[in-house]
């Protein structure tokens, strides 16, 4: 830690660092939405894109591959400091989520809107993953994102919210929002939404540890 | 010995390593703060170190433990400090075989090896081929081979390495990536053109023909890295040695053209190659020679140390070779690496003459306790074969051995001083008490039960014959009071010869004695029982037979008898008559081709051949009821060599009857042999009684017949008996290529050489550590003497020889060891007459104008006498 950090800790200019999980069938988005998440906040903090960051975030839309295991991503936020678990949706990795459960802050929950098909499946993993004994008993916000909202037959959110039975959720706060990560359309309006919610529960937790 | 242990304890507790006496529990423990946030670099650094020396040291990790430690090390790739990523890509591949789920970082490492950050790349590559399998392998091929081709080098190293590695599990993937290997095969850096040029030879090794285009290739282009030519060199040699290629070659033109190279370690590497070839030609060798020669007076150690350990070597083969060199090696004696030292005396040793070895021992023993027991080892080794080479030398050799032996070091080294200090009592009687009075010196504190074990066997075979025998028992008896169950019994069984072979020394030996029976060991009071009251009997037959020399049936052959007996109820006592002989360990053990049932026993008594053919012949149905077998004979070849047949006959003597048993191998390859036996005419009354078919033999398998015979009841004398024999079958032409035989078969056969029944055969070796009670245990009731003139025999060597080889007894005593300017000599044989009788010749020689035989036999039976006598004249 240099010592810049270390004053604008005290100063409590220091922003929050917190884990945020990114969960959600393969194929539907979620490496992509990090992506677009992390130039947006590189160009925010760095001032415009310069040439060569607009290349690189241009391979990097291109070059988007199926996950295996998961990815590091860090962006921040104006308030917070994000670290994103980016774990892949294929079904024979699902079952390595949960190592990551206890130490997440907040999880998003991505779901490809047009993927009608697999909707069974998603909730099967959404119901799975809420009755995890690590998430069980916690007021952890959770984010969805009906994604490829761009995509001609996709679902609209509410639909989407229907189909995962999203109005059971009673513990925890959750939100939806349709988006289409290409193009970085409602993404922002989600990630607002997170940054909200994890100010509060900070704020509950701080009040329950006095 | 306990202060030894304390001494250790104490350099144990200096505690410079602050890893010593890490828990394994308390550390995962640790390794919880990797869940924390934000992470603190320098702790879980610590913390992956301690993981990884535990892994290191061999500490197990269960599959669970590892798995969640593993998972907990994934979240520090959020840390972006350098050194701790590095640190876990070490982890990763420490872990990559006792975690479960290692691919979940698959994804991390292929972002960090496409990276922007250098330092990532090339270890991510290696981390990440940890952890792939051949499924996952194509996920990642492309990655692959961009970075074989990237302009970092140690991105490209990486990855052809990983590759390399990745061959024996992956070999069709990685083939693809020849054309990206071959692109880095000509960078122009030497670490990245020497592995890529690796990784194309493995993956063309068993294609001979691609390694000869391969080697033809870059030996014409030329290569940057001096690496990648002391591979080439390597694989030329190795093609060379495979194809049997002559010396003219141009692959041994180019190792020899590499001897001219600007780099130092390529001339040294071919210089190498070229010595270590077989057949190598002094005129081939010179050049090489002159090249190491030139190394020694190198000022760089490692050049010196690296010539004069090839010369080493070379020595042992072509010692002329070396001579050339002995001014600069004697140069070297002095050097003030003892390595090179060492190695320049023992070599020396090997190539010098009988005058310098005094000179040499001295300067070796100045600095001798200043290096490691391996260089030890490699002095006492030149010792032993200096021994044996100028005998003349052993004072000098003894002298310097039992200093040895008092200095400290490890069990290989002290082995090695021992069995040359055996060695050379056994070829110098005259060096016999001193060595003796060494090794005594030497188990006064020894901590290694074998070689306490050993001496005390040896003390018990030869003390008792030595001038002042009691004197070593009081050696032998401080073992009993002071060491391990193994060892005391290996003593008490050494005191029990003095009281048998030493009448004077008996009272205080049953003294002795009866304190062992009162020993805390089964074994040892068992032991001591046994001989006590052996030896309380007085009677030099028993001595002889369960003291002096002990049991000689085969170990397994004893266990299966022994087994039969207890399958079958019976009145009858254990016959042990009944159990194989035990094949003497001086015959020695050719590898067979015909044996193949066995290999099931344990390692530790392997069987000798003879278990193997007696298992086999048993397993046929006609051989049964033949009893144990007695003997085997080594094979004869029937046919000449290149024939159309090859033929070898095996002959096994059983209490009745012999077996011949027929090795076949058909080398036509138009032609199916079936129903085969060789046909045997006996010269004597001696009755072929069944003949058992090989009932096919196709081209190059070999197969065995064997024909039956019976043994003349009636004329014990007849030992001897010569059989004409013809291979008998039918032949079935057939198609060279696929093998199809035809329908229809003709009758043919085939003349053999004869085959011939000689004494030897009706008797098996057996030695008798102490001939001398043997003689007295069976006794002069039929003994018999003759006198012979050898008259065609020039040298008492040559007679010995003769003797041995024509009655096939035991030499014992080394009395097969003629002593240098001699005319004199007694050779003594010992072995059991087919029927299990004890049959002992006692030769005495004298050279005058050929060799005058007196020779005399004992045995239990007379008739066994007779015929050996017979067969003598
Ligand atoms: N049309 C459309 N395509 C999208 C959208 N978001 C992602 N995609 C595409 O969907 C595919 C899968 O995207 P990824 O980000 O790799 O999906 P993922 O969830 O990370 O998949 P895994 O890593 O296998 O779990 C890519 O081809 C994206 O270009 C979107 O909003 N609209
Ligand atoms: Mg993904």
């Amino acid at each position: 830690m240099g010592l810049l950090d270390k004053l604008s800790g005290w100063l409590g200019l220091r922003k929050k660092e917190v884990n945020v999980l990114c969960l959600g069938l393969d194929n539907s988005g979620k490496t992509t939405i990090i992506n677009q998440l992390k130039p947006a906040n590189h160009s925010n903090h760095l001032g415009p894109l310069s040439e060569e960051w607009k290349h690189v975030s241009q391979t990097q839309a291109q070059e988007i591959v199926p996950t295996i295991g998961f990815n590091i991503e860090k962006f921040k936020s104006s308030s917070l400091s994000f670290t994103v678990f980016d774990m892949s949706g294929q079904s024979r990795y699902r079952n390595l989520w949960e190592h990551y459960y206890k130490e997440s802050h907040a999880i998003i929950f991505v779901i490809d809107s047009g993927d009608k098909l697999r909707m069974v499946v998603a909730k099967e993993e959404l119901d799975t993953l809420l009755n995890h004994q690590d998430i069980r008993s916690r007021k952890i916000p959770v984010l969805f994102f009906a994604n490829k909202m761009d995509l001609r037959d996709a679902m609209s959110s509410v639909k989407v919210s229907q189909m995962l039975c999203l109005e059971n959720i009673r513990d925890k706060p959750w939100h939806i929002c349709a988006s289409n990560a290409i193009k970085g359309e409602g993404l922002q309006q989600g990630l607002d939404w997170l940054q909200e919610q994890i100010a509060q529960s900070t704020e509950n937790n701080e009040h329950m540890n006095e | 010995m306990i202060k030894k242990f304390d001494k250790k304890d104490e350099e144990s507790g200096s505690g410079s390593n602050p890893f010593q006496n890490l828990e394994k529990s308390a550390v995962l423990q640790e390794a919880r703060i990797f869940n924390e946030t934000p992470i603190n670099p320098r702790r879980c650094l610590h913390i992956l170190t301690k993981i990884i020396y535990l892994l290191n040291q061999g500490e197990h990790f269960g599959t669970t433990e590892a798995t969640e430690a593993f998972f907990a090390m994934t979240r520090l790739f959020q840390s972006n400090d350098q050194t701790l990523r590095r640190m876990c890509y070490l982890t990763i591949k420490e872990m990559a075989n006792i975690s479960e789920d290692v691919i979940i970082v698959t994804s991390s490492l292929t972002k960090d090896m496409t990276g922007k950050e250098d330092v990532y790349r090339g270890p991510a590559i290696r981390a990440l081929c940890r952890i792939t399998d051949t499924t996952m392998l194509q996920a990642i091929e492309r990655y692959m081979k961009q970075a074989i081709v990237d302009k970092v080098p140690s991105v490209s190293s990486s990855a052809l390495v990983s590759s390399l590695h990745m061959v024996k599990m992956s070999y069709d993937v990685v083939k693809r990536w020849v054309n990206e290997a071959q692109e880095a095969a000509s960078s122009d850096n030497i670490m990245v053109q020497y592995h890529a040029l690796g990784l194309l030879y493995h993956l063309r090794k068993n294609d001979r023909l691609a390694v000869t285009k391969m080697l033809n290739k870059f030996t014409k282009s030329g290569l940057k890295s001096p690496f990648a030519y002391c591979m080439l060199i390597r694989i030329a040699s190795k093609l060379l040695d495979e194809t049997e290629g002559g010396h003219d070659s141009p692959l041994f033109d180019f190792i020899e053209s590499c001897l001219r190279n600007k780099n130092e370690m390529v001339v040294y590497e071919a210089a190498s190659a070229i010595v270590h070839m077989p057949n190598c030609t002094a005129r081939e060798l010179a050049p090489a020679v002159s090249v190491l020669q030139l190394f020694c007076s190198s000022p760089k150690a490692a050049l010196r140390y690296a010539a004069v350990r090839t010369l080493n070597k070379v020595a042992m083969k072509h010692p002329s070779a070396v001579t050339a060199c002995n001014l600069d090696l004697e140069n070297l004696i002095t050097d003030s690496n003892r390595s090179i030292a060492t190695l320049a005396i023992t070599t020396l040793l090997k190539t010098g003459s009988e005058s310098s070895v005094d000179r040499l021992m001295k300067q070796i023993s100045s600095f001798v306790s200043e290096i490691s027991d391996e260089f030890k080892v490699v002095v006492v080794q030149a010792i032993s074969a200096l021994c044996q080479k100028y005998p003349r030398k052993h004072s000098v050799m003894m002298n310097f051995l039992s200093n040895m032996l008092r200095d400290d070091g490890g069990f290989e080294y002290k082995r090695a001083i021992v069995d040359c200090i055996i060695s050379i009592i056994e070829e110098n009687p005259e060096s016999k008490e001193t060595g003796l009075a060494h090794l005594c010196e030497f188990i006064e504190d020894c901590e290694h039960t074998v070689l306490a074990t050993k001496i005390l066997h040896l003390l018990g075979k030869e003390g008792p014959r030595t001038p002042q025998p009691s004197k070593y028992i009081r050696f032998i008896f401080n073992r009993v009071v002071l060491e391990s169950e193994a060892v005391r019994a290996a003593a008490v069984s050494a005191l029990a010869k003095f009281g048998a072979q030493n009448d004077d020394l008996l009272p205080s030996v049953l003294v002795l004695m009866q304190r062992c029976m009162m020993d805390s060991d089964d074994e040892v009071r068992d032991r001591a029982t046994f001989y006590m009251n052996v030896l309380q009997q007085k009677q030099k037959a028993l001595n002889a037979a369960y003291i002096f020399n002990g049991l000689s049936v085969s170990i397994p052959g004893l266990e299966k008898s022994l087994h039969q007996y207890t399958l079958e109820p019976t009145e009858k006592p254990f016959d042990m008559k009944t159990v194989p002989l035990a094949t003497t360990p001086i015959t020695e053990q050719k590898t067979e081709i015909a044996p193949v049932t066995t290999s099931k026993l344990p390692e530790k008594l392997a069987p000798s051949r003879q278990d193997i053919y007696q298992e086999q012949l048993a397993s046929i149905p006609e051989f049964q009821g033949l009893g144990p077998l007695f003997k085997s004979s080594e094979p004869l070849q029937l046919t000449e060599a290149e024939t159309e047949y090859v033929v070898r006959c095996i002959k096994h003597t059983f209490a009745r009857h012999m077996v011949f048993q027929f090795d076949c191998t058909n080398t036509l390859n138009d032609q199916l042999l079936q129903k085969v036996v060789v046909q045997m005419e006996p010269s004597e009354s001696y009755e072929v009684i069944h003949y058992v078919p090989a009932p096919n033999l196709p081209y190059s398998q070999p197969s065995s017949c064997y024909t039956l015979v019976r043994l003349p009841d009636d004329d014990p004398t007849a030992v001897s008996c010569t059989f004409s024999c013809t291979m008998k079958y039918l032949v079935r032409d057939c198609d060279p290529n696929t093998g199809e035989p035809d329908d229809d078969g003709y009758d043919d056969e085939y003349v053999l050489e004869d085959v011939e029944v000689t004494v030897s055969d009706h008797i098996q070796k057996v030695l008798k550590p102490n001939f001398g009670a043997a003689w007295e245990e069976v006794g002069d009731e039929f003994e018999k003497e003759e006198t012979f003139a050898l008259a065609s025999v020039r040298t008492l060597d040559e007679a010995v020889g003769n003797i041995i080889s024509f009655l096939g007894m035991q030499p014992c005593e080394r009395s097969d060891k003629v002593p240098e300017n001699k005319n004199s000599h007694v050779l003594v044989l010992a072995g059991v007459f087919r029927g299990g009788h004890d049959t002992l010749v006692r030769a005495r020689l004298a050279l005058a104008d050929g060799v005058t035989m007196q020779v005399t036999v004992r045995s239990s039976e007379e008739t066994v006498v007779d015929v050996i006598l017979a067969s003598v004249g």
